[in-house]
């Protein structure tokens, strides 16, 4: 009955999640009208429908939800969403749905498909929680971040080449660089309590092989990055532009760590990863 | 239904001006009006772009003399000796012309600038103007009703008030591309033309603050006060740059006033924050290289005016689906009014029905009826529910030929020549009942 209520709000959720994206997509491409906020309402749908599925997920395999790149992919995308339902009350930012609802609906399914969960206890922790948390509210709002820096740049180059009115559906340039701005803000401290936990977890249980070192210098690249992106639009007016190049940058090196707990959990490697992440 | 007026087609802004009334005026002119004895109805529209007098006639045979009395009227209003010293700049319509006229008026299809919505406004402060000095009654009343609703099914149903069309509200349009809204934003306008006026007047509306940077200071602070806004000196323009994020030029300065070094120097200060220029002057006044510094947009009047071509394309396109729904509404409003126009017939012909079989079934029951208390209600009941079924037929045949447009004139007549129906005091002799404007023209519903 638990499984049974357990695949059935999957399945709910990635409906919902698919149909947001289908009809995001289309409005970008002018084929549906101004349908965003209905889209919009479809990821807010989600959202209670996947921390449910992740409740009585949990509970059916007796996991923590934060435990193990199984379960945090899904956390991590649900988080995303969560970050977009509110932030579309302060930013008009509709369009970066069409960036976190494709990307929720694949995390979401790639959290089913992902090697077991990882219960190795050598890797079990107090700090563990904390890591993994942080990380994955840190990797929600970097994604909003980079969705707004796309869509900053598109917007962008329709008013560089002066193609300013007409059927575009991206909102206001000084919003979306405002809200890359603000994600960004929101997500570096979390960023930053990731990698401190990170290091103490991986001196806590001795992590030192050649994979945890590149990971760790990955996570320590990508917060270095995303550091000096807001510390020069605070000192040097560091904005629009090359901001959004900055903040798809850090996206990407944060994405990477992460794909290398992926590319860890498909071959289950004993030794653990460690660093942080 | 008449309508006398002239347009922006028809007559010069210098015309056009001697007729136009404020509100203050439009009592007193509707008064004067409708105390002519040939007009039963009148409505009075006084935009910018046209003065126009919608008026009924009383008798159906007066229609030539309520024309005349519309033209004097106006003449008078105008300060001119007779009527036809405006002639020349006037035009008539009447009948489907006239209903067609006003509902096209509405719609906004016949305005400077097609679709734009402001007009649909101005007929409702007509309307309610005379609907307040009591000059509306029915039929025309019903007609401007009717005059909004088709309005807004233009509106709904085609993409006539889409796009930008006009300098002033490209700008807005830019500015909500960039900003979404500038009530956090500051507007500068450099130079004091009338163009970058009425962009400012648009931009100003809803931002944070407006300044005006002039080379004559006094002009600024002329113009500043109209606006609303602050007049700044032209030495400030730099320094300006930094606090303004809406930048509009209109000077006729044959060099650049703002070059590329200023507004590298004035994004330094900015700390990146992004800046919009809107340059509407010919020679430029903002160099062109702006454009390419980070988070700097320019878009000069080039730019503009292709935007509004653009708009324009668009809404012209449109103008033939708008039409035909004119046309559609047109016809539907004209067949209610010779819906109307028999209505008086059917009125006579049931009240004579009625009349005599409530008289038979007194005398057949000898007198008794008045005395029968508890049966009486239901064998008037039994009357009506005869007189609904044997007339129903007659009835809605005959408003459904008029409805169609064919003359249902002659059917009505043959009705009451057959029922005797002058009897029952439909019409007097000499006053056509078809031609009379019925009373009751509300109880009757439009359709929709």
């Amino acid at each position: 009955m638990t499984i049974d209520l357990a695949n059935w709000l999957f399945v709910a959720t990635a409906a919902s999640y698919f149909a947001a994206s289908v009809i995001f997509i289309a409005e970008l491409l002018g084929r549906a009208g101004r349908a965003g906020p209905w889209a919009a309402r479809l990821v807010a749908l989600g959202v209670p429908l996947h921390a449910a599925q992740i409740v009585v997920w949990s509970l059916v395999l007796h996991v923590c939800p934060v435990e193990g790149i199984h379960f945090s992919l899904s956390v991590a995308s649900m988080l995303a969403c969560l970050a977009y339902v509110l932030a579309r009350l302060r930013y008009r930012v509709d369009v970066v749905g069409a960036f976190v609802a494709p990307q929720a609906l694949a995390f979401l399914l790639a959290s089913r498909f992902v090697g077991p969960v990882n219960d190795e206890p050598r890797l079990r922790s107090a700090l563990l929680p904390f890591h993994v948390a942080a990380n994955l509210l840190g990797v929600a709002l970097f994604t909003m971040a980079f969705a707004a820096a796309v869509a900053y740049l598109l917007q962008e180059s329709r008013l560089k080449h002066k193609r300013f009115a007409g059927a575009s559906r991206l909102p206001p340039i000084d919003a979306l660089d405002r809200a890359e701005h603000g994600f960004l803000v929101a997500g570096f401290p979390l960023l930053t309590i990731g990698i401190l936990t990170g290091t103490l977890w991986a001196r806590e249980i001795e992590a030192g092989g050649a994979a945890a070192i590149a990971r760790a210098c990955l996570s320590y690249a990508s917060w270095a990055l995303i550091g000096g992106v807001l510390l020069l639009r605070a000192a040097a007016g560091w904005r629009g532009r090359r901001a959004a190049f900055g903040t798809i940058l850090g996206f990407g090196l944060t994405l990477l760590v992460l794909v290398t707990y992926l590319v860890r959990s498909f071959g289950q490697v004993a030794a653990p990863g460690g660093v942080p992440a | 239904m008449l309508v006398v007026g002239l347009s922006h087609r028809t007559a010069p802004v210098e015309v056009r001006e001697r007729l136009a009334a404020g509100a203050d005026a439009l009592p007193e002119l509707l008064a004067r009006l409708a105390s002519r004895r040939e007009l039963a109805e009148v409505m009075f529209l006084s935009t910018c772009n046209r003065v126009e007098v919608f008026a009924l006639p009383k008798a159906a045979d007066g229609v030539d003399a309520a024309l005349a009395a519309i033209r004097d009227e106006l003449a008078h209003h105008g300060g001119a000796v007779s009527g036809d010293a405006l002639a020349a700049y006037q035009y008539q319509k009447r009948d489907e012309e006239a209903v067609r006229h006003l509902f096209r008026v509405a719609a906004s299809l016949d305005s400077m600038v097609l679709g734009e919505p402001q007009i649909l406004g101005q007929v409702k402060e007509a309307y309610d103007a005379a609907l307040a000095a009591g000059t509306l009654k029915s039929l025309l009343g019903r007609c401007v009703s009717r005059a909004f609703a088709v309005a807004k099914r233009v509106r709904t149903e085609t993409s006539i008030g889409a796009g930008t069309v006009s300098i002033a509200s490209v700008a807005v349009e830019l500015a909500w591309r960039v900003f979404g809204g500038l009530g956090d934003h500051a507007v500068l306008l450099v130079g004091a033309g009338e163009m970058a006026e009425a962009a400012a007047r648009s931009l100003g509306n809803g931002a944070r603050a407006l300044h005006i940077c002039n080379r004559s200071f006094d002009r600024a602070a002329t113009l500043a006060g109209t606006l609303n806004a602050s007049a700044v000196p032209w030495d400030s323009l730099a320094a300006e740059l930094v606090q303004a994020d809406v930048v509009v030029t209109s000077t006729a300065s044959p060099t650049f006033v703002v070059t590329h070094e200023m507004v590298k120097r004035a994004m330094k200060a900015r700390k990146g924050r992004t800046l919009l220029f809107v340059d509407i002057a010919v020679p430029r006044n903002v160099e062109p290289s702006v454009h390419g510094i980070d988070n700097v947009y320019v878009f000069n009047v080039d730019d503009l005016e292709q935007e509004v071509a653009r708009g324009m394309k668009a809404r012209q396109a449109e103008r033939e689906a708008a039409e035909r729904i004119v046309d559609d509404e047109v016809a539907q409003f004209l067949a209610w009014t010779r819906g109307l126009q028999v209505q008086p017939t059917g009125v006579a012909m049931r009240a004579k029905t009625r009349a005599v079989l409530l008289s038979e079934l007194e005398r057949s029951l000898g007198g008794r009826l008045k005395h029968l208390e508890g049966d009486r209600a239901a064998l008037t009941q039994m009357v009506d529910s005869a007189v609904n079924k044997l007339l129903h037929a007659p009835t809605t045949r005959l408003k459904a030929r008029a409805a169609d447009g064919d003359d249902a004139g002659e059917l009505a007549l043959a009705i009451r020549f057959l029922f005797d129906l002058q009897e029952v005091g439909v019409a007097p002799e000499g006053e056509s009942s078809s031609d009379a404007v019925p009373d009751a023209v509300g109880d009757e519903p439009l359709p929709h």
